[in-house]
């Protein structure tokens, strides 16, 4: 009676000792969090074989320097623009003709760190005609043509360093901007050998106002206003009500220069600075402005002759905003805000504070009134800076952790990413309400809506472009893809629908209606129209001439053999310039060449198009050169050699095409 | 963007519409989400009707014609055809004009991937060279000056 | 009146198992948020921390959290000797047969308990509300004190405490000690009725 009590009793301890240790070991703790896909995602995102996207998507390349064109909504790649980086593929920054395209005042620079994509606008909507991208590490700015989707132009900015705050445009693209990140001493030699320690008294920023010329898209920098020693981060034009206004945030108004992870967090609130452009513009057609040093290369493409036009510029016209009272205010904004974004009508500007848990929503009429009515909080550097609480709509509290970047839908909604909390949040801008959140994976940076950045947003969808990718793809080793996430904005809750891959870092990223772009695509380029120095219009123009050691091949090719293919009487030292016109008119039919040991790349010319690829032969022997883009069921035939003999040789030059009489 | 760019789209848009008029039977527009683009086939111009007998009168040889049909034929043409009887890639053009009809040789010129597609004889010309005939987005002009030039050799 | 036999071996097990507490981890900290679909975890051994005490760094410091290291618990040096004297206890309970000797190992056991949690209390207070004033982050009336048992929502971190194997241990063993204690008490109870 009493023993088997006792025994049970024991037993059951024992029993539950190790029923706990057992369970302790793979942890009562929650699963991981998954990912909530709705059932129809996958056919609202599926584009049947053959159709086609309905959206272009213009990503940047981040570190690969390029820009990266994707349709949605089914993610896939299109195309990566080669912009501030060579690219063997194409040729560009290899050829002849596309290596002025990367010169600076610092020379030939092979690569960039694009950030920032921004399509040109006209009334202050997306028009397709051109897309900006900015350079942050040699500070350019460059122009792509959506006609051709290559890069039309590039435009080195002066005075800048890390030029991240840009390219955003105005309404009518009559400029594009250029913040500078770091601010640094300017002037002469002497003027920029200065301590770093001289930060606060030597060191200055820069906005600079760039226009492209409507018709050739030719840049140029049309004035730059100094600003105090801070770092520039993004910015936004105004429209609407604010339209001739351009907004820039900045952090680092502690003016630290080193260890800015502690040092330049310390303020509890930064600024916005408000820029009226329009009067800037005034001042600098009437001369107010003061030419000062800022060696700068302007390089565009000109499409008859297939070559680049560098200008070189040795100043730039700046404005002093301390001579002209009204030109300049800073706004308080918490936090090193790093979005500075207007909302469609023009009202408001919403700045990310990324240290900040709050978002701030500045009204544009509120600002006009403090300005007129003189509420300042005091002035940083001799800048003004108007009373947070006189410019302030209202703040979103307590949205997320880490706002970064904000665009807006048409209904008078505003989606903010959030990096920390890794998450998007959806709020009403007039109301200042969170509507709805949703997970990103993982650790959202930019975000995209199409048109989400002007007048009339598209809306539908809002793309995150992530930080972080860890487990969403097959792995490949210690470096994993880099990646983007497509959410549904249609209905009152985002919801997700595909993850895709993407190139390099995406940073910013816009997207526009296919409709406005598909009309403008160039298939070919006119043989006719072909101005290239060493253009061969048609086989009877191909040769082979010698200049000193410079011998060039007025080669031409199509479908499917390179005239001529036979070339003798190059020597050792000499330099050979191949000079290919593809001679097809039709669309989708590049030719490549390539040639054994070609210390650079291929070339791929397009239809109607003169490319030239530079072969310095160090080695005597017959050397085979092929088109490397198939072309023809004959594609592995289109071949050639050339002869490379000793230096003191009398081998004659000629070059030919052999044809053996085949008959009809 | 230039104008010329400009018109060569529209051109091919209007073409593409009018494939679409004539009953080009594609599902794309009725099948897909609402909103989605249509599919458009956008094939260099090749969707035009092939010409006719009619379509394509020789009178006396015309020796301005035949000069711009030589200019033409150096630029576009001459890589792959010879002068001569020769075959090069496609078939040498002395006496061609005797051997093919001229409305035949102004719908290889103008529109070759349907005469490609459509035509025995040109497949069968294909099956000798084994280089499809490139589209090289001639004018109805400037392939008129073509043949022109032919009728001279 | 001894224990009997069978609780004697018992309690002489459950002292044994006290330490796996020399050689397992204790306590477990798990936070997990969108960006960490691995999770994060923290263990603490008698000894030393393991887990992505890295990681977690790395992130607090942004709130300016301490940055945890063994060094900044002088625990670590002396938890070993409660648990030896923990298990010596019990051994010597299970040998002497003694209820009177089984109740002061409960109280012990009690104690170290007690003494454990409240450790933890203070020092999850202090770590969670000691930041630095120059921290990035600063968001107002936060503080990131770590739950002492269960979960909370840390920003956008849910971090889950529990016990480890060697907690697991521990609390089953003075749950056993506890039942046989009881069932003991009963017995010699009804035994000294049934005289």
């Amino acid at each position: 009676m009493k023993r088997p009590l006792l025994f049970t009793t024991g037993t059951m301890a024992l029993a539950g000792l190790a029923f706990v240790l057992v369970n302790s070991l793979p942890g009562c703790r929650p699963s991981t969090t998954q990912t909530v896909v709705t059932g129809d995602a996958a056919s609202r995102v599926y584009v049947k074989p053959g159709t086609h996207d309905e959206f272009y998507n213009m990503v940047s390349g981040g570190f690969s320097g390029q820009l990266a064109v994707y349709g949605l909504p089914s993610g896939r790649l299109l195309r990566e623009v080669p912009v501030f980086s060579v690219d063997p593929e194409t040729g560009y920054g290899y050829s002849e003709e596309t290596k002025g395209m990367l010169m600076t005042s610092h020379g030939f620079i092979p690569w960039d760190d694009s950030h920032h994509p921004e399509l040109s606008q006209t009334n202050g909507i997306p028009d397709g005609k051109w897309c900006f991208i900015n350079g942050n590490n040699t500070p350019r700015i460059a122009l792509i043509d959506m006609g051709t989707f290559r890069t039309h132009s590039i435009i080195e900015i002066p005075n800048s360093a890390g030029n991240h705050s840009s390219p955003f445009t105005t309404g009518n693209s009559e400029y594009v901007v250029a913040g500078t990140r770091f601010s640094v001493p300017m002037g002469d030699d002497a003027q920029r050998d200065v301590p770093i320690s001289s930060y606060k008294e030597t060191f200055k920023g820069t906005v600079s106002f760039i226009h492209p010329e409507p018709e050739t898209g030719k840049m140029s920098i049309a004035f730059q206003i100094v600003t105090p020693a801070v770092d520039f981060d993004l910015s936004h034009a105004g429209k609407g009500p604010s339209e001739g206004w351009f907004f820039f945030s900045c952090y680092n108004t502690e003016q630290a220069y080193s260890l800015l992870e502690v040092n330049a967090s310390q303020r509890d609130k930064d600024f916005i600075m408000a820029v009226n452009w329009k009067m800037a513009e005034q001042l600098a057609k009437e001369g107010k402005g003061k030419r000062v040093p800022g060696r700068h290369y302007s390089n565009w493409w000109n499409d008859k002759t297939h070559s680049s036009e560098t200008t070189v510029v040795e100043d730039v016209l700046q404005l002093d905003p301390k001579e002209h009272p009204g030109l300049l205010y800073f706004m308080p904004c918490p936090k090193s805000p790093h979005g500075c974004d207007v909302d469609p009508t023009g009202k408001y500007i919403v700045g990310s504070g990324k240290l900040a848990a709050l978002i701030p929503v500045f009204s544009f009429e509120k600002m006009q009134k403090a300005i007129a009515a003189n509420e300042l909080e005091g002035d940083f550097a001799g800048i003004p800076v108007l009373k947070y609480e006189s410019v302030l709509h209202g703040e979103v509290k307590k949205p997320g952790l880490g706002p970064l970047h904000t665009e807006f839908d048409a209904n008078g909604n505003a989606y903010t990413s959030f990096f920390v909390s890794s998450e998007i949040v959806k709020w009403n801008v007039e109301k200042l309400e969170v509507l709805d959140r949703v997970p990103t994976y993982y650790s959202i940076g930019h975000l995209c809506v199409p048109g989400g950045d002007s007048k009339q947003p598209w809306g539908k969808y809002v793309i995150a472009y992530n930080k972080i990718t860890k487990d969403r793809y097959l792995p490949t080793g210690p470096e994993l893809t880099q990646s983007a996430q497509l959410y549904s904005i249609d209905g009152d809750k985002m919801e997700l629908l595909l993850d895709f891959p993407t190139t390099g870092e995406p940073h910013y990223a816009q997207a526009i209606p296919a409709d406005l772009v598909k009309p403008r695509e160039v298939k070919f380029f006119k043989i006719e129209e072909n101005q290239h120095p060493y253009v061969a219009k048609g086989e009877k123009e191909a040769r082979v001439e010698r200049k000193g050691n410079e011998v060039h091949v007025w080669m031409t090719s199509i479908r499917s053999h390179f005239a001529p293919d036979n070339i003798e009487g190059v020597k050792l030292g000499d330099e050979v310039y191949f000079h290919v016109t593809n001679l097809e008119q039709d669309w989708d039919v590049p030719h490549g060449f390539a040639i054994k040991g070609a210390a650079n790349a291929e070339l791929l010319i397009m239809p109607g198009e003169t490319q030239t690829l530079k072969w310095v032969p160090t080695r005597v022997g017959v050397w085979p050169m092929y088109c490397t883009d198939f072309c023809s069921a004959l594609h592995q035939e289109m071949q050639g050699y050339v002869r490379v003999s000793p230096a003191n040789s009398n081998v004659p030059l000629k070059g030919e095409t052999v044809s053996v009489d085949a008959g009809v | 963007m230039s104008t010329s760019t400009k018109s060569i789209a529209i051109a091919v848009m209007a073409l593409s519409m009018m494939a679409a008029c004539g009953g080009g039977g594609t599902d794309a527009a009725s099948a897909g989400p609402p909103g989605a683009p249509t599919l458009e086939k956008e094939t260099g111009g090749s969707k035009a009707k092939l010409l006719t007998e009619a379509d394509v009168t020789l009178g006396d040889i015309d020796n301005g014609m035949a000069e711009k049909g030589k200019t033409t034929y150096d630029v576009k043409c001459q890589a792959c055809h010879s002068m001569g009887e020769n075959r090069v890639v496609g078939p040498g053009w002395k006496g061609i004009t005797t051997r093919r009809k001229p409305e035949w040789i102004m719908n290889m010129i103008l529109n070759v991937d349907v005469m490609l597609a459509e035509d025995a004889e040109a497949q069968k010309q294909l099956e000798q060279c084994l280089v499809r005939m490139p589209n090289q987005n001639l004018s109805m002009e400037e392939a008129r000056q073509v043949l022109e030039f032919m009728r001279t050799l | 009146m001894r224990l009997h036999p069978l609780s004697r071996v018992l309690l002489a097990l459950a002292a044994l198992a006290l330490a796996l507490n020399l050689v397992m981890p204790i306590w477990r900290i798990d936070l997990m948020a969108p960006q960490y679909p691995e999770g994060l975890f923290l263990q603490i051994f008698h000894d030393r921390f393991t887990g992505d005490i890295d990681k977690i760094n790395g992130l607090n410091h942004y709130i300016g959290m301490a940055h945890i290291k063994d060094e900044m618990f002088p625990e670590f040096g002396i938890m070993r000797y409660a648990f030896y004297l923990l298990i010596a206890w019990g051994l010597f309970t299970a040998a002497m047969g003694r209820r009177g000797v089984l109740l002061s190992w409960l109280f012990a056991i009690a104690a170290f308990i007690i003494w454990a949690v409240w450790d933890m209390y203070v020092w999850g207070y202090k770590y969670g509300h000691d930041l630095d004033p120059r921290a990035a982050i600063k968001v107002e009336g936060m503080a990131y004190q770590p739950p002492l048992i269960g979960h909370k929502q840390l920003l956008n971190f849910d971090a889950w405490s529990t016990p480890d194997v060697g907690g697991w241990a521990l609390f089953s063993c003075s749950a056993v000690a506890a039942i046989i204690f009881a069932v003991e008490w009963r017995r010699a109870h009804r035994a000294a009725r049934s005289v």
